[in-house]
């Protein structure tokens, strides 16, 4: 698992849409983040850790590549919008609703 | 593991699962082009809630509850009162 900054994450998160435009998926997933670096003691073990509680983690995956980045506060603004675009732009492939609703008309009007 | 019918029930189930305890909930999406569907899920690994869709419009729905939960999970307050939406 790679872990990345919030720019080459994205950067990154661009080249797995690319990649997957023919064939497979591109699995995203947001979890909060306490910033622990260790895993939680067993037991005994009183926890000397201070849980932070603004931070978010972003993975990505292809099936085979995984990337990851950290996202705090300060970021959020900034990495939400360039993310929200890339989602956008990429995320084109379905379905459009082309009937603007012109079955109002059902009574013939003479 | 229970498909959602309607976006709105979906997203306000969703939401509710992330405030009754935010370190357990994690957002899975998952977009398929080649077969031109978006799947979203919110789970805290005993209750899952799953929306699927093959329609462009749900895309920004979809974006738009991602980026909420996000600015929840960085959010230093421990109880949502007013969302400040751009």
């Amino acid at each position: 698992m790679v872990l990345l900054e919030n720019d080459s994450f994205l950067t990154e998160l661009t080249r797995l849409f690319q990649k997957c435009r023919t064939s497979g998926s591109v699995a995203i997933t947001l979890k909060k983040y306490d910033g622990r670096t260790k895993p939680v003691p067993k037991k005994g073990h009183p926890e000397s850790f201070e849980p932070a509680d603004n931070k978010c983690l972003i993975r990505a995956s292809d099936g085979k590549k995984k990337i990851s980045t950290v996202v705090s506060t300060k970021e959020v603004i900034k990495f939400q919008m360039a993310y929200s675009n890339l989602l956008r732009a990429h995320i084109d492939g379905l379905k459009k609703k082309d009937k603007k609703s012109k079955s109002k008309k059902t009574k013939a009007t003479q | 593991m229970p498909y959602y019918q309607t976006w709105e029930e979906f997203a306000r189930a969703a939401e509710k699962l992330y405030l009754a305890d935010p370190m357990k909930v994690r957002v899975v999406l998952k977009y398929r082009h080649c077969d031109g569907n978006l799947c979203i899920k919110v789970t805290d690994n005993a209750v899952c809630l799953q929306y699927k869709t093959d329609q462009a419009q749900d895309v920004k729905k979809i974006e738009k509850l991602h980026g909420k939960l996000m600015r929840l999970m960085v959010s230093k307050e421990t109880h949502s009162g007013s969302m400040e939406m751009d």
